[in-house]
C-alpha cells in the first residue's frame, strides 16, 4: 500500500467536509473518484498529496509517520489543479520549474521538450511560448507536462478534463496512462467523465457529501422527501412519476442506491431486481441514453434518463444485455427496491 | 516671461559647461536616493510579502499602519530622524547630523510604508492557485518566497517606481537633517529651493531638468525591464 488513511475527518471552519473510515490505495493502482461538485474530491487529493494536514485521523504515505510522510511525498507525489495555474513565465520554464525546485540542471530543455511530446504539443512551436499565448487545453497540457517530467510515484489529477477540448482531453487521458504504464505511478483522478473512469480504473470510489459511499456507481438521488400517511418517503418528478422509498431520516436526506441494485428492462415492463419480492419496487420509465463498459470486470453500465430530470445507472451483465434489445435511444422501464442507502 | 526664457538657455549651458556646483548636488542625490532605495527594497519587499501572502493574528492592524505612513510628511520624518541623530538624541554619538547618511536614513523611512504597502497589495492579488502549484511542484520556503515575488514583479516594480519618485522628490528630510551644506549635503531638491529663494532661476531650471531627466531614465529604465521580464 502507498496510502493508508484511518479514521479520517477533515473541517473547514468548523464544518466536517470530508469523512472516510478507512482507505489504501495500492502502489501502481489507478483510483477514480466520482461525486457531485462540493462532494469533498479535491479536498481529499489535497489530503493525498499531503498539502494539508486532517483534522482528525491519519495519512500514511509510504507506511512512514506524519512528517516523515510530508517530507517524502514532497518530490514523489504532485497534483495537478482543474484549474492549472501557469507561472508567469515560458513554457519551458514552466515545464522544468519542478525539476529545478529539485536542484536538478542535466538536460533540462530535452527533458521539457520530451514531456511536451507526451501530452501531445509540439515543442518546437511550444516551448519559447509565454504563458499567456496558450488556450486554455494546451494551458492544462503544459501543467501536465511540468508534472510529468518530474516522474512522480503518485499523479494526483482533479478534474483534469472538465474545461478542455475534445483533442486536449484525449491527450490527457493518453499521457496520465503512459505514465503509469511507464513507471508504475499511482494515479488518484477525480473527473466527471465516469464513463471514462470506469474504462481505465482498477477501482472508482464515489464520495457524496464528504463520504466515500461504495466503490462503483451508486445512484444519487436527492430531496426534498415528502412523507406519506403510509409511512413511505416520495419524491414526485416532473413528468408526474414518483420516487417512493423507505425510511428517509429527514426531508433533505439523499438516497443512494447502487448500480448493481437497479435492473432495466425495454419498453414499459418492469424487469427484474435482485431483491426479495417482498420488499416493493420502484418502477420509472425513461429513456436509455447510454451504454458504457466497465473494464475490470466486463458488466456494462446502462445510464437512463427520467422525466429529464434525473438520471439512473444500472450495472448489467453481458448476457442479460445479450437477451434484451437495449441501445441508446430505446424507452426503458428501471426498477430498485424501495429500501436505499440514505445520506443524513 | 522672458526671464524663464533666459533661465532655461542659461540651465542648458550650465548643463553642457559642467558647472560642478550643480553637478555636485546631482551626485548627493543619486548617492543618496540608491542608498535609500537599496535600503528599502531590502527590508520592505521581504515584509510586504509577509503581509500580503499570510495570515496572521493583527495583520489588518498592521496593514491600517503601513497605510497611515504612506502619508508620512517629509518634514516629520526629518524631525524624527533630527530628534534621534542630533548630538542630544539616543544615536547623537554617531555624528550622523548633517550628513547624506541622515538623508539616505530618512528617505529609507519615506520609502519603506510605500514598497510594504504597495508589495503587499501585489502579492494580496497573485491567483490563489499560485501558492497550491508550488507547493505541488515541491517548492518550500525559499523557493517559495521567490518565485512568489518573481511573479508579482509587476507589482513590485510598481512599488519601486512609486517610492522612487517620493524619494526623489522631497525636500524636506534633506534640508533638515541634512543641512543643505554646499559641495557636501546640498541634494538637486534642496538646491532649487535654495536658488529660487535667492532670484537664481536658471540654477533652478537647470538642476529641476536634471532632476526630470533622471525621473524619466529610471522609469525608462524600469519599462524596459518590464517589457523584457
Amino acid at each position: 500500500m502507498i496510502y493508508r488513511i484511518d479514521k479520517l475527518i477533515h473541517r473547514y471552519g468548523g464544518q466536517t467536509v470530508l469523512r472516510v473510515e478507512d482507505l489504501g490505495i495500492a502502489r501502481g493502482s489507478l483510483i477514480g473518484l466520482v461525486g457531485p461538485n462540493g462532494s469533498g474530491k479535491s479536498t481529499l487529493l489535497r489530503l493525498l498529496a499531503l498539502l494539508e494536514s486532517p483534522s482528525e485521523g491519519v495519512i500514511q504515505f509510504n507506511r512512514a509517520g506524519d512528517q516523515e510522510s510530508a517530507r517524502q511525498a514532497r518530490f514523489q507525489v504532485t497534483l495537478l489543479n482543474q484549474e492549472p495555474y501557469l507561472l508567469k513565465r515560458s513554457v519551458l520554464e514552466n515545464v522544468t520549474y519542478g525539476l529545478r525546485v529539485r536542484g536538478e540542471t542535466a538536460l533540462l530543455r530535452v527533458r521539457a521538450e520530451q514531456a511536451l511530446r507526451w501530452v501531445g504539443l509540439e515543442p518546437e512551436r511550444f516551448l519559447q511560448r509565454r504563458w499567456y499565448e496558450l488556450s486554455g487545453g494546451e494551458a492544462q497540457r503544459v501543467a501536465l507536462a511540468a508534472r510529468l517530467v518530474l516522474q512522480p510515484r503518485v499523479l494526483l489529477l482533479d478534474e483534469p478534463i472538465a474545461n478542455v477540448d475534445g483533442d486536449s482531453a484525449q491527450r490527457i487521458q493518453e499521457a496520465v496512462l503512459r505514465a503509469r504504464r511507464q513507471w508504475g505511478t499511482t494515479l488518484v483522478i477525480s473527473s466527471h467523465d465516469w464513463y471514462w473512469l470506469f474504462e481505465v480504473c482498477d477501482t472508482v470510489l464515489h464520495l457524496v457529501k464528504g463520504r466515500l459511499i461504495g466503490s462503483g456507481v451508486e445512484n444519487i438521488v436527492p430531496g426534498p422527501w415528502e412523507r406519506r400517511p403510509d409511512g413511505f418517503w416520495s419524491k414526485r418528478l416532473d413528468d408526474g412519476q414518483e420516487i417512493v422509498l423507505l425510511g428517509a431520516p429527514h426531508e433533505g436526506a439523499v438516497a443512494v442506491i447502487g448500480s448493481d441494485q437497479v435492473a432495466v428492462a425495454p419498453g414499459a415492463e418492469a424487469a427484474a431486481v435482485v431483491q426479495p419480492d417482498t420488499i416493493p419496487q420502484v418502477r420509472l420509465t425513461g429513456t436509455l441514453s447510454r451504454l458504457s463498459l466497465e473494464r475490470a470486470t466486463g458488466f456494462v453500465f446502462a445510464t437512463v434518463v427520467v422525466a429529464n430530470q434525473i438520471m439512473f445507472t444500472a450495472k448489467v451483465s453481458p448476457e442479460q444485455l445479450g437477451g434484451a434489445p437495449l441501445y441508446p435511444g430505446r424507452r426503458v422501464t428501471v426498477s430498485f427496491p424501495s429500501a436505499g442507502k440514505w445520506l443524513a | 516671461m522672458q526671464y524663464l526664457i533666459d533661465g532655461l538657455i542659461t540651465a542648458i549651458q550650465l548643463l553642457l559647461s559642467g558647472h560642478p556646483e550643480t553637478y555636485s548636488a546631482v551626485a548627493a542625490t543619486l548617492t543618496v536616493s540608491s542608498y535609500a532605495m537599496l535600503a528599502s527594497l531590502s527590508i520592505g519587499i521581504p515584509l510586504g510579502f509577509l503581509l500580503g501572502y499570510y495570515d496572521f493574528p493583527g495583520k489588518r492592524a498592521i496593514r491600517t499602519l503601513v497605510d497611515t505612513c504612506l502619508a508620512f510628511p517629509t518634514v516629520l520624518i526629518g524631525l524624527l530622524v533630527y530628534a534621534f541623530i542630533s548630538r542630544r538624541g539616543p544615536l547623537g554619538e554617531f555624528g550622523l547630523l548633517f550628513s547624506l547618511t541622515a538623508i539616505a536614513i530618512g528617505q529609507t523611512i519615506l520609502a519603506l510604508p510605500v514598497v510594504i504597502a504597495l508589495t503587499a497589495t501585489a502579492m494580496e492579488s497573485l491567483d490563489r492557485q499560485l501558492r497550491l502549484t508550488l507547493l505541488t511542484l515541491g517548492a518550500r520556503g525559499r523557493q517559495l518566497l521567490w518565485t512568489s515575488i518573481w511573479e508579482a514583479r509587476y507589482g513590485v516594480l510598481a512599488a519601486t517606481m512609486n517610492a522612487y519618485g517620493r524619494v526623489l522628490t522631497e525636500v524636506g528630510i534633506s534640508m533638515m537633517v541634512g543641512g543643505n551644506i554646499k559641495w557636501h549635503t546640498r541634494t538637486i531638491t534642496t538646491a532649487i529651493a535654495l536658488e529660487t529663494g535667492k532670484g537664481e532661476f536658471a540654477m533652478g531650471i537647470a538642476l529641476g531638468l536634471v532632476l526630470m531627466s533622471i525621473a524619466f531614465l529610471v522609469n525608462l529604465a524600469l519599462a524596459v525591464l518590464r517589457k523584457r521580464a
